[in-house]
């Protein structure tokens, strides 16, 4: 069994008191085996888009039920708009769309709007008109009359998301928004995100999709085996896997190949070196361009050919894949949660 | 707001189902039926044909009667009582395994609405569908009864709280069923499996409170022969008595255990027969009815009962026993039943992780 999971950097700190979430130390256990989470702390700042991310099992969707009270936690501290977490003035506040969710089909979009707004106690002629505007917004608005049972898997979607705003929420919660939507939907539906949170309103996303994660997410936090193992910005995360890469004709030179030489070189560790036919690539974590200058001259001075340098940030897909890797075993941790 | 809304869903969801229309539509057709139905001096009258009938004629039993005797043994007896519940609880089963069901659950947890209040007033949707169907049966009854036999009995929408009270006892072992398995065709099969049981037991207790109160009756009448008799050289008749007596004492302990355990059994389950029979009660009273038994004074004494006794001497006396029991003893037990039920099902509701 692979070891649990290490934290890749936390930067949630210095966040200050302007938390939608502030949950910390929240742990389940589903029967006696199954710990779907186990200590995870998520800080969300109000009026940001918050992408959440891990792969099947990792505890994302429990995550998001527990804030939503569909699941009971063993324990939850902190605040969710600054609420216990279930209080249900906070929930009157939060906008949300589970994954797989069943609208009645026999209803229409806008009786389901409706529906969704009465649920969240908004008044009957706010929620009348909001469910026609909200419509329109996501583009229903000429189906709004129609039954569900007409929709395409997509359209639901759309009538799911206005749904989730009817109630004008401070925090909306969605678990895999575009899932089902075309293309041009899922444009359509990044553009409403970015749009609600210009509105001031809280975004967490739960998605699969790291692009569109990338695309919208100021802020992310990546879940595996029920443990928080990154939180911060993408750049945050991703700047300690900033490296150089430098490609040099000829094999390596020995003095990188040599651990000792390598700790020389100020702000940087050789990550690498592999031979791509007649040159070879040199990649040293952590180094930015300044850094590499001492090793670049040195190479001339060996009159080393440089061919290419470059400095190289890791992508969103690169850092998931590294936080689902046991970094002990370089095997992916499996899927599901700890037992 | 909150209940409201979850009562217009209920309503929309029951009107998008067939087989709601198709019960009220039956129910119409039964109050139809009623309509068409008539009697005159030979008989029972149908759209204009005439069916002979020694025991319904206006000579025996007025048309206003007639109106009322139908509502009660056909429209709630067998109607209301059995075919009705039975599409009622086809229609409804489904509320609570749906409103369970993964991705509708949620959507309406992440409200801000109590899980206890939530699942009580989905449970309180699901009788919507019985009082619907039976007002819209008393009210055409009502019409068809006042504008036939010029009486407008108020009595008759008694019948919508105790239907609706006798199908809530169904209702909510339909629930328990449905939060268990979370299956609509398990929650209506163990149902009816349970109503039937419970029915099974109430007619069982009925039959052996009969066999008591015959036995009671039978000693008491022969005691009482025995008193009587001036005649002490009548050796045989003497001998036939007091062996009769004897058997009839025998056979005392065994009605009174058997019936003791069936009634322990039934005090602690609904009463769903007692329940439609506080209709007789009311209706009966409310609307000035004849009762039913009225006929069967008349009739031939029944093979099971005391042989010394008249059969309507022995009705009565079962009757009277089985009125003995006041209405708050069957609805209370009932309610206390129906709300354990309903407690252990709220409960699994409220603790569960969805």
């Amino acid at each position: 069994m692979a070891s649990a999971p290490n934290a890749i950097n936390n930067s949630a700190n210095d966040l200050g008191n302007d938390l939608a979430i502030d949950l910390t130390d929240v742990h389940k256990t589903y029967g006696r085996k199954i710990r779907a989470l186990q200590g995870v702390t998520l800080q969300v700042r109000a009026g940001e888009i918050f992408g959440l991310l891990g792969p099947n099992g990792a505890g994302k969707s429990t995550l998001v039920k527990i804030m939503m009270t569909i699941v009971r936690p063993d324990t939850a501290k902190g605040t969710v708009l600054n609420r216990g977490v279930g209080d249900p003035v906070a929930l009157a506040k939060i906008g949300y769309l589970p994954e797989h969710h069943r609208f009645p089909t026999y209803l229409t979009g806008r009786q389901v709007v409706e529906f969704s707004g009465a649920m969240s106690k908004v008044d009957r002629p706010t929620r009348k008109k909001r469910a026609s505007e909200l419509l329109d917004r996501v583009g229903m608005g000429d189906w709004k009359d129609r039954p569900l049972s007409s929709y395409s898997k997509g359209m639901r979607q759309r009538v799911g998301l206005a749904a989730a705003l009817v109630n004008d929420p401070q925090l909306v919660v969605l678990d895999e928004p575009t899932d089902g939507v075309d293309p041009v939907g899922r444009r359509e539906i990044r553009d409403l995100l970015i749009g609600i949170r210009d509105e001031g309103r809280t975004v967490l996303l739960n998605s699969h999709l790291l692009s569109e994660i990338e695309n919208v997410c100021s802020r992310v936090a990546i879940l595996v085996q029920g443990r928080l193992v990154a939180q911060g910005t993408i750049d945050e995360l991703t700047s300690s896997s900033r490296r150089y890469e430098i490609v040099v004709e000829g094999s390596a030179p020995t003095w990188c190949a040599e651990s000792a030489s390598v700790r020389k070189i100020p702000a940087g560790q050789m990550l690498s070196a592999g031979i791509q036919g007649e040159s070879c690539r040199l990649v040293f974590l952590g180094l930015d361009a300044l850094g590499a200058q001492p090793i670049l001259d040195r190479l001339r001075s060996e009159q080393r050919t440089v061919i290419a340098a470059q400095t190289v940030r890791e992508s969103l897909e690169d850092l998931f894949m590294r936080a689902v890797t046991d970094p002990t075993t370089g095997l992916i941790y499996r899927p599901g949660a700890a037992t | 707001m909150q209940t409201v809304a979850i009562f217009v869903g209920a309503y929309r969801e029951l009107s998008a189902r067939k087989i709601f229309w198709l019960a009220l539509a039956i129910s119409l057709l039964v109050v139809g039926l009623f309509a068409c139905l008539g009697i005159n001096e030979t008989g029972i009258s149908f759209l204009g044909w005439t069916f002979e009938s020694p025991m319904f004629s206006t000579n025996t039993t007025s048309p206003e009667t007639f109106d009322k005797l139908l509502f009660v043994n056909l429209g709630v007896d067998w109607w209301l009582g059995v075919l009705s519940t039975l599409l009622a609880l086809v229609t409804t089963c489904g509320i609570i395994p749906d409103l369970v069901a993964p991705g509708s659950i949620d959507l309406l947890l992440a409200k801000p609405i109590t899980r206890t209040r939530l699942f009580l007033t989905k449970y309180c949707t699901g009788l919507l569908f019985a009082a619907l169907q039976v007002f819209v049966f008393s009210t055409a009854s009502f019409f068809v009864i006042g504008l036939r036999g010029g009486a407008w009995e108020w009595a008759l929408f008694a019948a919508v709280p105790i239907v609706t009270f006798f199908y809530s006892l169904l209702f909510s072992m339909c629930a328990f069923i449905g939060v268990l398995t979370r299956s609509s065709v398990a929650s209506l099969i163990l149902t009816l499996l349970a109503w039937t049981i419970i029915f099974t037991i109430n007619i069982s207790e009925s039959i052996v409170n009969s066999g008591r109160i015959a036995n009671q009756m039978e000693a008491t009448k022969i005691e009482s022969e025995l008193a009587n008799t001036d005649d002490p050289v009548d050796e045989d008749k003497l001998e036939e008595l007091t062996g009769d007596l004897e058997k009839t004492l025998a056979n005392r302990p065994t009605w009174d255990r058997a019936h003791f355990w069936f009634f322990g059994v039934k005090t602690f389950l609904p009463k769903t027969t007692d329940t439609l029979k506080l209709l007789d009660r009311w209706l009966l009273d409310g609307a000035s009815m004849p009762s039913r038994n009225e006929e069967s004074e008349r009739g031939p004494q029944q093979a099971f009962g005391p042989k010394r006794v008249k059969r309507g001497e022995f009705q009565r006396a079962v009757k009277a026993d089985e009125q003995s029991h006041s209405i708050w003893w069957v609805l209370g037990t009932s309610l206390v039943f129906e709300g354990i039920v309903l407690g252990l099902a709220t409960v699994i509701f409220v603790r569960r992780d969805y």
